[in-house]
């Protein structure tokens, strides 16, 4: 067996109490907003749910992808910054929590679950099969059930290496993470069929899945790089990172900034351009009224400015830029996920109220209470991975 | 083509050319080799620390924090690169508006004019291409002033050591710290090998005598002569052969030849017995002027319109004969006997049908029918310009009104 | 299990050879008179070349009617082999270009082969719609001249775009060589002793001097073109893909084509390069540079990217099924039981099931198997253009129009010409360039930068 020769030298550091009474209190006020949402207007919250869900999913998945990613392409220079994406993935066993007020009254967000809309429109009675509640249940479930049995696999190997720093986890977490990347592929893809592209039953795309995983990935790219750039500046994260790592998550944030862009216009384009009436009718109500200005900015915010922001190498490595950057990437995510979803609750006109705040304030605070509560009990490093002295030493 | 080279060489060099001293040897500075990477690199510091500027240091490949050590800044070619995209991008926007929906508008698939998602593809291959074009072009050019192939260091023992598995530096004769004897003793100091002088070579010194060259000019003309030939032969000879004929050679038959391919010669194939033409209209009153005159009328109104198809027709099919004003006064010059005038009271009174029936029917063996010529609205036409005509002839004062 | 060393980065380069050692080993090919086998070949690359030529002064004599395309199937083996040459081309980029990005730095071994292919497979894709042109001497029409006609291209066609996009791709591909080779050709100018050479080389290196002044903007420029190269070969695959998604034809009109063209271009391209790399590492004895680890890396890629298309062979068939729409899923059915059944399910073999062997390291570890899996990936993903492209064809939406399509032997004829011209040409590159970065591989060897240095840069 090989152990590592070389050990690192760990500052120690404690989270401020301050950092985890904001995330409980965000998530505190969240909760409260969600219920007082469903109090004043049902269907709206229960549409504002669907978008805390998809973010916080989004997040959480991707962050686990970004930990296979790593075990898989046995990359170092994130060895160091691995354990913030493991606590953020954190979220995962807490998704079905949400989901659960959503599959209990289906009704008022799917319209496919009205009998009555079986008679009219045909193409309802074909995708019956897939498109009905009990397998609607289940799939959802099993999705769950898979991302958390990963979950936990991965992280449980990682964080056992702590104690025993045997090298032979770190070959388990590559195999398993092996598997887990076309599973991830397909099960993200039913999720982001089942829970927004269903909303509008008659619509299809054969890149939604791709341009789901486009977004959660960027979005848990750019959590992950608030918190840690934010934590190595306050001096708070328990090695020394450098500029090099930085400008790897700053080159990660601008490589997804495009690659979401890509996918977006090329679904875009082709439906656009092909303009059958089934395809362009998930389009046309984006692209008038309010929702148009909505749909502008989105270009604005998740792409051409962040493209501009991050596109030299001083920006990709300076933290302020980082941090804000990050913070924006979330915020556009956030207004993609809206984007998604909210025209079809109100086609005519984009919507801003208490539905909408509480889906802001609830998922990052889901996500800040995960991270903070596992930054307690956890390492802020892998200590016993054999590859954290080389992912330290890393420069470009 | 290797002349041609040493042209632009030698109009880089000229600055440098002027300089050399009549002894025809100038000192281009010291060179010494070095074992490896640590030691060139203690090396740069050391020139670096010791106020050298005008030094470089050589390698076979980019070594890792030379730059920091010489203290270089860094490189701002990234700037061309955006710049250039930039102008590609607006560029391409602009030029593919103006010419799809200014200069040649053309609606294609229910798209607008304008329909940019179609012309984002086209912006980003035209901000590549600019910003990667101008990013090699002027990194050679302007960023490392190549190509140049007479450098002082050129062909010297230096440079195959540092082209292939060692390190050089060398001191440029142009730093104000450069002294020939201190900085060769420095250089040896710091554990240089072949501490050596490196001497601007000055042959080829006459920009004249190169273009002179028989050799240059005789490649020149050789090189005039082949391309005109080639475009010569190329617009006038090739593009007249198969297969450069463009469809001038085609499976067909030409007017007056023979069809090899039907059996019976005919190109054409006669329509199947009893077809009908299209738009055809029997005519029951051939022959029979009586009825003509008597059951037709004109079924058109003389709406300005009317009136101008008349008139063009009546120039080009009636007047030839008839004259443009019905008089009877052909242009012919008595090749063909002259028609009677128009504005004889027989005809003044004549009903509608009667001229209808002579342009369908033709007159007494003199006139043809006109029925192949003229569509049977424009006949109708033409007797509304006919009525006209006679109109006025015999004008009426009620008519001024 | 075999157990890794995580702790350590892997050596790029075996047996740590001294710099002078990968000048001789990588410029012997330039330098010795070729052996009879690379005789033999290149006059088998020729034959091919030349059967292609003839069936393409055939094509061009009595035009594009000696090929099998008929109404209602107009594009056909033309068009297979365009996409397919182009996705040949884009493991050379992807290679040079974004693995540089990762710094990946076991690129540098393959890099120059894989960006030569590049070149050489645009060419040989370039060809095919030239030719498909039936005059291709007007293929000047297709770039936006004024001219007398006072008419503009349609910027809205796809074709069009094609256009911008292979020629920036070719350009763009052929700078990035360039610029890569011009310090091997400076230290071939100053190792060879033959004067012809010499000039030739002195002319192409512009006059490099390996200076460290140099050195930094080449860099910089290099990974600007790198970064330009990068979304450059994922738009060029994409808009290929645009050819047929933009159209409304049943099997053509899915979103997911872009990304999917994609990863099909990198698998089939990897799969290329590997072919050839196996070939080459041998006959030239570069081993040591090429060695097992990168086969291994490229493997995996290959089982990436085949696990991609796979995504995309599941997400269409379902998306139509889930459309509802009876043509797009009528389209499925007939790719799958239809005339082109066999073809279909090769596809499938060849590009899904096959490569999944990978999973296994012994495996990736034979050189025998990755040579025949890799050229079955290739097969495949020919079959793949030729599936997408004849079945959405060849059932029209009129059943009168049915129509079956069989190439003729002008069509296999251009298609051995293409791989003829392809081959001639990497022949012809292995022994007058230097195939392998001499200064790259320099610089990745251990030892090749100052020690008490790393993390200095950015104190």
């Amino acid at each position: 067996m090989i152990t590592t020769d070389k050990t690192v030298a760990l500052k120690t550091v404690k989270l401020p109490e301050s950092f985890s009474r904001i995330s409980w209190s965000l998530l505190i006020i969240g909760i409260i907003l969600t219920l007082l949402s469903f109090a004043v207007n049902p269907k709206h919250a229960s549409f504002g749910l669907i978008m805390t869900l998809a973010f916080v999913a989004s997040v959480g998945i991707g962050s686990l992808f970004w930990v296979g990613i790593e075990y898989v392409s046995s990359a170092v220079w994130s060895t160091a910054l691995r354990r913030p994406f493991e606590f953020i993935a954190g979220v995962i066993p807490f998704l079905i929590v949400i989901a659960i007020p959503l599959l209990l009254k289906m009704h008022t967000v799917f319209e496919w679950t009205r009998k009555s809309l079986l008679k009219t429109d045909p193409a309802l009675v074909i995708k019956a099969p897939y498109l009905n509640e009990p397998f609607f249940i289940v799939r959802t479930l099993v999705v769950f059930g898979i991302w958390w049995l990963f979950y936990y696999l991965i992280i449980k190997n990682s964080k056992l290496q702590d104690t025993t720093r045997d090298p032979k986890l770190t070959a388990r977490n590559v195999r398993l993470s092996a598997a887990f990347m076309p599973i991830f592929g397909i099960t993200l893809t039913i999720f982001s069929i089942d829970w927004m592209m269903s909303l509008t039953p008659d619509w299809f795309s054969t890149v939604f899945g791709v341009y789901f995983f486009s977004g959660a990935v960027l979005a848990a790219m750019a959590f992950a790089t608030l918190l840690i750039v934010k934590l190595n500046e306050r001096n708070l994260f328990p090695v020394k990172l450098t500029a090099d790592h930085y400008y790897n998550l700053g080159a990660f944030l601008f490589a997804f900034v495009n690659f979401w862009a890509y996918i977006g216009f090329s679904q875009f384009m082709l439906q656009w351009y092909g303009n059958l009436t089934v395809e362009t009718a998930w389009y046309i109500p984006r692209m008038h009224g309010s929702w148009a200005v909505i749909s502008i900015a989105l270009v604005l915010v998740h792409f051409i400015i962040p493209f501009f922001a991050l596109l030299t190498k001083p920006a990709k490595m300076n933290p302020h830029r980082l941090v804000f950057m990050s913070v924006w990437i979330l915020f556009a995510h956030a207004l993609d996920i809206y984007w998604i979803v909210m025209p079809v609750y109100d086609p005519g006109g984009a919507t801003f109220g208490l539905s909408e705040l509480a889906f802001l304030i609830a998922s990052a605070g889901i996500i800040l209470t995960v991270f903070s509560y596992k930054a307690k009990s956890n390492n802020l490093v892998p200590v016993g991975d054999p590859k954290l002295q080389r992912g330290l030493e890393f420069h470009i | 083509m290797r002349v041609l080279i040493q042209h632009i060489i030698l109009v880089q060099n000229m600055s440098e050319i002027q300089r050399i001293p009549p002894s025809g040897r100038r000192l281009y500075g010291i060179t010494a080799i070095f074992d490896n990477p640590d030691k060139v690199l203690s090396a740069t510091k050391a020139a670096t620390q010791e106020g050298y500027k005008d030094f470089d240091v050589y390698s076979p490949y980019p070594i890792h924090g030379l730059d920091n050590a010489m203290k270089l800044k860094p490189s701002r070619i990234g700037v061309v690169t955006l710049v250039l995209a930039m102008i590609g991008v607006v560029s391409i926007l602009l030029f593919t508006w103006w010419t799809n929906s200014v200069n040649y508008p053309l609606i294609i698939g229910g798209k607008p004019y304008f329909a940019w998602p179609s012309y984002i593809p086209i912006t980003f291959e035209m901000a590549v291409l600019f910003g990667a074009v101008s990013t090699v072009i002027s990194l050679i050019a302007i960023w490392l002033g190549l190509p140049r192939n007479s450098h002082p260091l050129h062909d010297t023992e230096f440079m195959k050591k540092v082209s292939s598995d060692r390190f050089g530096v060398c001191v440029e004769a142009t730093d104000p710290k450069f002294d020939e004897k201190q900085t060769m003793d420095f250089l040896q100091r710091l554990g240089g090998e072949n501490v050596e002088l490196a001497y601007y070579e000055v042959h080829e010194l006459s920009l004249r005598k190169a273009v002179l060259d028989p050799k240059f000019v005789g490649a020149m003309v050789i090189v005039a002569v082949a391309s005109s030939g080639a475009t010569y032969f190329s617009l006038n000879k090739m593009l007249l052969m198969r297969p450069w004929s463009s469809l001038n050679n085609q499976f067909k038959v030409l007017p007056e030849s023979r069809s090899t391919f039907y059996a019976d010669g005919f190109a054409m194939r006669p329509p199947v017995e009893g077809t009908v033409a299209r738009g055809h209209m029997p005519y029951i009153f051939s022959g029979n002027m009586p009825s003509a005159e008597k059951y037709m009328k004109n079924p058109l109104l003389p709406t300005p319109r009317v009136m101008e198809v008349g008139q063009r027709d009546f120039n080009t099919y009636c007047s030839p004969c008839h004259g443009y004003f019905g008089d009877g006064d052909s242009r012919l010059q008595g090749q063909f006997p002259s028609p009677p005038s128009l504005h004889s009271d027989t005809l003044r009174h004549a009903p509608d049908g009667h001229f209808y029936q002579v342009m369908t029917d033709g007159f007494q063996n003199v006139m043809p029918s006109y029925a192949r010529q003229i569509p049977r609205d424009e006949r109708w036409a033409i007797v509304w310009y006919i009525r006209a005509l006679q109109r006025a002839e015999h004008a009426k004062g009620s008519d001024v009104k | 299990m075999e157990v890794v060393d995580y702790s350590k980065a892997p050596p790029l380069i075996e047996g740590n050879p001294t710099l002078g050692h990968i000048d001789d080993s990588i410029a012997v090919p330039m330098e010795k008179r070729p052996s009879k086998k690379y005789f033999a070949a290149l006059s088998i690359t020729l034959t091919m070349l030349l059967i292609g030529a003839v069936a393409l002064g055939y094509t061009f004599y009595y035009g594009i009617g000696m090929w099998g395309n008929n109404i209602p199937v107009g594009w056909a083996f033309d068009i297979t082999n365009f996409v397919f040459w182009i996705g040949i081309g884009h493991a050379g980029t992807l290679i040079s270009a974004i693995l540089f990005l990762f710094r990946q730095r076991w690129r540098t071994g393959i890099a120059r082969f894989a960006e030569a292919m590049t070149i050489f497979a645009v060419m040989c894709a370039g060809l095919f719609p030239l030719i498909h042109l039936g005059r291709p001497w007007y293929a000047a029409f297709v770039f936006p001249y004024p001219n007398q006609h006072g008419i503009w291209i349609n910027f809205n066609s796809p074709l069009v775009w094609d256009v911008f996009a292979v020629s920036t791709y070719f350009t763009v591909s052929l700078m990035f060589w360039y610029i890569g080779l011009i310090p091997d050709l400076a230290s071939m100018r100053d190792r060879t002793t033959n004067k012809f050479k010499k000039a030739v080389y002195s002319v192409l290196s512009l006059g490099w001097r390996f200076s460290n002044k140099h050195w930094q903007h080449y860099e910089k420029t290099y990974v600007i073109l790198a970064g330009l190269a990068t979304p450059l070969v994922l738009s060029v695959h994409s808009i290929v893909s645009f050819d047929f998604a933009v159209s409304i034809l049943p099997g053509w009109h899915t979103t997911i084509f872009p990304p999917y063209f994609v990863a099909g271009a990198i698998f089939s391209g990897f799969a290329m390069v590997m072919t050839v790399l196996i070939i080459v590492r041998k006959v030239f004895d570069l081993e040591y540079i090429i060695t097992k680890k990168h086969l291994d890396k490229m493997a995996k890629i290959i089982l990436v990217t085949s696990m991609m298309v796979a995504y995309a062979y599941l997400m269409e068939p379902f998306i139509a099924w889930y459309s509802g729409n009876a043509v797009d899923w009528f389209v499925v059915v007939s790719r799958a039981t239809g005339h082109y059944a066999v073809g279909f399910w090769m596809m499938v073999a060849c590009n899904v099931f096959i490569p999944q062997l990978f999973w296994f390291k012994k495996i990736r570890s034979s050189i025998p198997a990755l040579f025949i899996i890799s050229l079955l990936v290739n097969v495949g993903m020919w079959l793949e253009r030729y599936i997408i492209i004849v079945t959405s064809l060849y059932r029209d939406f009129l059943p009168s129009a049915w129509h079956i399509y069989t190439p003729t032997i002008f069509d296999f004829g251009i298609l051995i010409g293409s791989f003829g011209l392809f081959f001639t040409l990497v022949l012809l590159f292995s022994r007058t360039l230097p195939v392998i970065s001499m200064s790259e591989v320099k610089g990745v060897v251990e030892g090749a930068h100052p020690t008490h240095h790393i993390g200095a840069e950015h104190e």
